[in-house]
């Protein structure tokens, strides 16, 4: 029974994992590189979070309001971060030297961004944990024998069906066409009327929201923010996207969750110490057996959604 | 006129792709360029539509200045460029390919446009929800024309379209675009194709190293010595 428990909470971890390996994913298939900021706009909205809750800002609400308030801030401050980030390094870069899928310069500028933001709130807040006063932890439901705390499960639910919107949203909408154009063949999507400066954008506030969303997620279900939340999300992440094949969206689920189940059962059969033995081994394992992934193409890289 | 090109340049770095070209399209007009391999046809095009900046030159579609416009309102202007290789999106289906090509379409006649395509080519209705990639070369030609006429244009620009066609296939696609021309749409058709092309338009313009080396109508082209030497062979 208490192995079935682990693996409900793997399932829950998992899907935080899976949000934001989903944001990488977006923009390395469609801008084809690996976007370091990610793991800075989940912390970023975290900690805009835990501030707001903690100084019972902005609108003098109180009780079981004040939080979700906070939270929703903290996504849109995710996705204001995300747009600033793109406006003032990507779009930049690319003007400056003229080709959009040029992916070594944002990566680095990228990086920075990750640095500069992780130390600026590390100076403001100090480098602590800070617990964030959520929901009380008593709200649980009995499912088989099985506790499942109902913050966990909405989270659950919302981000499954966040995913399910965007899939659709790439497939069925005129913005989703565009950018699986972009993705594939620039400029051939630029000739028929798709422009770059409108769409990228997009990407950008796509992955500020996704980001948001599992870092408002994250503080309400673990009770906990700091500065450096988002590296170990962040390369975990990295690790279930590579895992479930890089450029694939359901790649990114799977790899997601699969990491999250590994986690916390390698927590229940072997200790916390080994959970990072036990992911970044599975990703070798799985590497050296399926090179593409478990949902992955065959060429690695751009032009794949 | 329809299409006005006035001294346009393209440079890469150091290279001098188009250097100084004129020439026009008037309306219901089909114009061929002709040229050997790298004599700049395809960055012609390309600055047309505006993939390429041009250095210098003007490009005056239908009474307005184009040379500053960005290709998506240069579509929506109503010129459409078929590229060379035909540049299918491979990822996607038969239909998303079309309805890239109405990106830049607000109203809602788009999937009554569909329809005509497929009535027209009944190979993509057929595949219209498989991945392009299962569409023969010929095939794939009809979906970048379909693709381009989805977007309504009054002008289009093929780039070497019976490139590596079957002979049969390549007789369809010079009898689709007379049939285009039929309805009105002007045409401006650079091809290596010399013969047919020469067939088709009614005036063409030979480029040679990015500069014009003749122009005039198609049958004095077809009849001239120096053009014959050069690109018809010994036919
Ligand atoms: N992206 C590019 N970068 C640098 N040089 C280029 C580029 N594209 C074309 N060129 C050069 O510009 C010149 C004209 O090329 P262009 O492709 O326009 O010729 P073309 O007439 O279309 O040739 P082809 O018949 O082979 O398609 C050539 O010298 C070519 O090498
Ligand atoms: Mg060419």
């Amino acid at each position: 029974m208490l192995l079935v428990q682990q693996i409900v909470n793997g399932l829950m971890l998992g899907s935080v994992y899976v949000t934001v390996a989903v944001a990488f994913t977006l923009t390395i298939s469609i801008l084809n590189f690996l976007n370091f900021t990610i793991p800075t706009l989940f912390m970023v909205a975290g900690m805009v979070s835990w501030g707001l809750a903690y100084f019972g800002l902005p609108f003098g609400l109180s009780g079981p309001l004040a939080w979700p308030a906070a939270l929703a801030c903290g996504a849109v401050a995710s996705i204001l971060c995300s747009l600033l980030v793109e406006r003032f390094t990507f779009r930049y870069m690319r003007t400056r030297h003229g080709d959009s899928t040029e992916h070594a310069i944002p990566l680095v500028s990228s990086l920075g961004f990750l640095l500069i933001l992780e130390n600026l709130i590390r100076i403001f807040y100090g480098s602590d944990s800070q617990r964030f006063p959520g929901p009380s932890s008593d709200l649980t439901t009995q499912i088989g024998g099985i506790f499942v705390r109902i913050p966990q499960l909405v989270s659950f639910v919302i981000v499954m069906v966040l995913i399910l919107g965007l899939v659709w949203m790439m497939k069925h909408t005129r913005i989703g066409r565009g950018l699986r154009a972009i993705a594939e063949n620039p400029d051939a999507a630029t000739i028929l009327g798709v422009e770059p400066n409108k769409i990228v954008p997009v990407v950008f506030m796509l992955t500020g929201l996704l980001c948001g969303l599992a870092g408002a997620l994250f503080a309400v279900n673990y009770g906990e923010v700091s500065p450096m939340m988002g590296e170990d999300i962040g390369s975990k992440a990295i690790a279930g996207m590579v895992v479930g094949g890089l450029g694939s969206l359901w790649g990114a689920v799977a790899g997601g969750i699969i990491v999250g189940l590994v986690e916390m059962l390698t927590i229940h059969f072997f200790g916390a110490d080994a959970v990072q033995v036990a992911v970044w081994g599975a990703l070798l394992v799985t590497l050296l057996m399926r090179p593409q992934g478990l949902f992955g193409h065959n060429a690695i890289g751009k032009g794949k959604l | 006129m329809l299409l006005e090109v006035k001294d346009l340049e393209v440079t890469y770095g150091r290279t001098k792709a188009v250097q100084g070209v004129s020439f026009g399209v008037e309306r219901g007009e089909v114009v061929t360029v002709l040229g050997a391999n790298g004599a700049g046809k395809t960055s012609l095009l390309r600055a047309l539509q505006g993939a390429r900046k041009p250095q210098g030159g003007q490009i005056i579609f239908d009474g307005e200045d184009m040379t500053a416009l960005s290709p998506a309102a240069r579509v929506a202007k109503g010129m459409a460029l078929v590229p060379e290789g035909r540049q299918i999106f491979v990822s996607m289906t038969v239909e998303e390919n079309l309805l890239m090509g109405g990106y830049m379409r607000r109203d809602d006649g788009v999937h009554g446009d569909l329809a005509a395509i497929y009535e027209r080519f009944p190979n993509l209705g057929e595949r219209r929800h498989m991945k392009a990639t299962v569409l023969s070369g010929g095939e794939q030609q009809m979906l970048a024309l379909g693709r381009a006429l989805i977007s309504k244009p009054r002008l289009i620009m093929l780039d070497e379209p019976s490139l590596g066609l079957s002979p049969l296939f390549v007789e369809k696609l010079f009898d689709l675009i007379r049939e285009l021309n039929s309805d009105g749409i002007s045409i401006l058709l650079v091809e290596q194709n010399t013969h047919m092309a020469l067939e088709v338009a009614a005036r063409g313009i030979v480029l040679e190293l990015g500069r014009e080396m003749l122009s005039g109508p198609a049958a004095e082209l077809a009849a001239n010595p120096s053009l014959a030497e050069a690109y018809l062979g010994a036919a």
